[in-house]
């Protein structure tokens, strides 16, 4: 029933909205995953209410401007659907070894129904989305507890995987290593995952760990 | 991995740069990595400039690492070779030979990065990847290096070096092959580049960075024997009260009178009968800094933020004269008999004789920042001055009154620089005049004790947070402290033991700024910036000296919890 009701006020997710939705998810993402891994101090960060709960924002500017700049673009590539991963990567400021990659993997959704009418494809609800988004963000709280602890200073750098034809702004965005950590000395968490009726969002935290 | 395919041209800068990743390379022994190495024209080359290969074993010299690692491909070369190596015992993993080895192949340019080590590569005695500078030019800017490494790691998809190679790394990469790896042309702001924000945390560093700050609450005192009421006896309120560090506005005579400042007023308030007195005003344009009563409790001296000093007389209310002559503020007054020495912002102490025309008598010059404690010994014969600039200095009381026409005088007595904040809190010992208390501010927190005589530091105590004042039990081998944020506590510390006997938290709303010990020695009175003052009974009166008067007009006095003074 409530489904029904809500198909008036929400028509199935636009790709646009849920791109928005995406990006937004991102920025919190990443705000979440500096704040808690101590790549920035903690006095940064500022508490906003999202998605039902408190999340953790930087105050700084500069950081501001440089993660909004990278979302728009990010922003743009979801809704060409060139993108497939974005990938966070936490690299040790001295020895430049990357110590914790943080991996979202963007499918999209809609290729994988392509028989049958459109219409009875379930729409989610807002609050669904909202809670997979709040269950991911917890998790990635979460994960202080078993990841190994930073005490060195740490810098972070955001990758875009995308596809060949992808438009890449030329002077802003350049082909870079992917900053893998070696297989030997890493291990893998799988995170929860939510979706859009557009796209769905898988994510993984992969670690360096020399035991 | 881009760097697999070494030719004989290489720079010597790219040379330089493989040098740094050769630690891993030592893998080639174990002939398990999957590499194909281009090295064979580069081998001449090492051999060159190897100093090892001339010298030592030229069957297992650099030579050996190539063939080592070609062998992935398990071909017969591989296995003598690795036979031969085994035979000249090279194979043992760890051993001194291995290491030996390893120096050898430094001058081969290496084939990978670490992302190729191999599991079953031991790790050998010395870490790999330790040093990153380059051994040659060492001075280079690390920006370089780390500029033209992602250069070469930029085309690691398009150049197939060899057939597995690409499949492997895009497999440890997790990356699809006909994908772009992309990232922003800038780096991430530093993480303290708001400049506000890296100041502001400098500053507060200390307030969270100290030993057990906060764990302790007010119930867990130490001392069982001891019972100090936590709750203070009578509250007072001094509205308009100035929340100001450096000012001294509270002085306690002792004919049992409490002189209070609330910004340009003065008020006395009679501890025997309640009665509350406005003493006077300072004029237009200044206000009270600081307050001093001399030993007899007659007069008042009161010093003012223009820098002058007056002299009141505390029964008639009147104003007896004004002694001019600093330039800035003057937040503390000392008197020592008929002399009235005063602490001025510009870090000068001057002695103002009160009973002369040319009231000035002396001056020490040995603070340069503003004087914050200043305090004469009962006696006379030492003053101790702490000052904003972090010093502690006991100057030689005598001299001042001799040296009247001189002047001016620099050289303390002692002076002690381990306070790392202004020092306000300074006081001597009642029961044993060598010994005195100086106590720092936020920065430093820590008390100390001094022999003046020896100018030993006798004692030290770190504190939670920083010392407004300090003042000794005058009938018990102890000293209280005053703090602000963020305990905003008394202190009770018992000497020499320095152990804590109470703690009252939060005693008030704001830092603890001044305080006072009553005459008869059992109550301390402490002001903030809440606009409260507060009496607390620290220390009872020995039974001996029974019957002073002020601790009977303290009880017959209002009991009402809060007075107004004005």
């Amino acid at each position: 029933m409530p489904a029904v009701k809500q198909a008036p006020t929400r028509q199935a997710i636009t790709l646009k909205g849920s791109t928005n939705l995406v990006t937004e998810f991102f920025k919190y993402a990443a705000n979440t995953i500096l704040f808690q891994r101590g790549v920035y101090p903690a006095d940064d960060f500022h508490m906003v209410k999202k998605y039902g709960q408190t999340v953790l924002v930087t105050q700084d500017l500069a950081l501001e401007n440089y993660l909004d700049k990278i979302l728009t673009q990010v922003n743009k590539w979801l809704l060409t659907g060139s993108i497939t991963q974005l990938v966070l990567a936490i690299i040790s400021k001295d020895s430049r070894l990357t110590l914790e990659r943080w991996v979202f993997d963007v499918n999209i959704m809609d290729q994988d129904q392509p028989s049958g009418p459109p219409k009875p494809a379930p729409i989610k609800p807002d609050s669904e989305i909202q809670a997979e988004i709040r269950n991911i963000l917890k998790q990635i709280v979460s994960t202080v507890t078993f990841l190994p602890v930073i005490d060195e200073p740490t810098v972070f750098n955001i990758l875009a995987y995308t596809s060949e034809s992808a438009d890449v702004p030329a002077d802003e965005w350049v082909d870079t290593d992917p900053l893998a950590i070696e297989a030997s000395k890493s291990q893998q968490v799988k995170l929860r995952s939510f979706s859009t009726d557009v796209h769905r969002i898988e994510a993984m935290v992969a670690y360096r760990y020399e035991g | 991995m881009a760097y697999n395919p070494k030719t004989p041209c290489n720079s010597a800068r790219q040379r330089a740069r493989s040098l740094t990743r050769t630690p891993l390379t030592a893998s080639g022994i174990s002939g398990v990595n999957g590499y194909s190495l281009h090295t064979s024209p580069s081998k001449n080359k090492a051999d060159l400039t190897n100093p090892f290969v001339s010298t030592g074993k030229p069957g297992s010299s650099s030579r050996t690492a190539s063939p080592a690692k070609r062998g992935t491909s398990g071909t017969a070369e591989v296995t003598e070779r690795l036979r031969r190596q085994a035979s000249n015992g090279l194979i043992r993993k760890g051993g001194v030979e291995s290491r030996i080895d390893v120096v050898t192949r430094d001058y081969v340019p290496p084939p990978k990065t670490e992302t190729r080590r191999s599991k079953s590569q031991p790790a050998v005695n010395w870490r790999p990847q330790r040093d990153t500078r380059d051994r040659f030019i060492t001075t280079r800017e690390t920006a370089v290096d780390e500029v033209a490494a992602s250069l070469d790691m930029m085309n690691l998809n398009t150049e197939p070096s060899s057939p597995g190679h690409t499949a492997r790394l895009a497999a440890a990469a997790g990356v699809p092959l006909n994908k772009r790896i992309l990232a922003y042309h800038e780096p991430p702001p530093p993480s303290s580049s708001d400049s506000l924000l890296s100041q502001q945390r400098e500053l507060v560093r200390p307030l969270y960075a100290r030993p057990g700050a906060l764990p302790t609450s007010t119930s867990s005192t130490t001392s069982k024997a001891r019972k100090i009421p936590t709750q203070p006896e009578r509250v007072l309120d001094a509205p308009g009260i100035v929340d100001d560090f450096y000012l001294n506005v509270l002085a306690w005579s002792s004919q049992n009178t409490l002189a209070v400042a609330l910004e340009t007023t003065t008020y006395v308030w009679r501890a025997d009968t309640g009665e509350v007195v406005e003493l006077g005003e300072a004029p237009e344009g200044s206000y009270v800094s600081s307050l001093d009563f001399s030993a007899d409790g007659q007069f008042l001296g009161v010093g003012l933020g223009t820098g002058e000093v007056e002299l009141w007389d505390v029964e008639t209310r009147t104003k007896l004269r004004t002694m001019a002559g600093h330039s800035l503020q003057v937040a503390c007054l000392s008197w020592n008999q008929h002399v009235l020495s005063s602490g001025c912002g510009d870090g000068s102490i001057w002695h103002h004789d009160v009973r002369v025309a040319r009231h000035k008598v002396g001056e020490l010059l040995g603070h340069e920042g503003e004087i914050c404690g200043l305090k004469w010994r009962e006696d006379g014969e030492l003053l101790a001055s702490g000052g904003n600039d972090n010093v502690v200095n006991v100057w030689d009381g005598r001299i001042g009154d001799v040296n009247v026409a001189s002047g001016s005088r620099s050289t303390p007595r002692w002076t002690k620089r381990n306070h790392t904040a202004a020092v306000k809190a300074v006081a001597w010992c009642p029961w044993q005049p060598s010994l005195l208390a100086t106590g720092g501010g936020t920065n430093d927190a820590a008390v100390h004790i001094w022999n003046t005589t020896t100018g030993a530091r006798l004692h030290s105590l770190v504190t939670p947070s920083q010392i407004t004042s300090i003042h000794w039990a005058p009938h018990r081998k102890e000293f209280v402290t005053t703090h602000g944020f963020p305990t905003n506590a008394l202190m009770v510390h018992s000497y020499p033991t320095m152990e804590r006997i109470a703690e009252i938290r939060d005693a008030h709303d704001s830092r603890v700024l001044w305080s006072a010990v009553g005459p008869a020695g059992d109550v301390l009175v402490t002001g903030a910036g809440d606009e409260n003052l507060k009496f607390w009974r620290l220390w009872e009166v020995p039974k001996v000296k029974k019957s002073k008067e002020p601790k009977d007009s303290i009880k017959s006095s209002t009991q009402a919890g809060i007075l107004a003074i004005r």
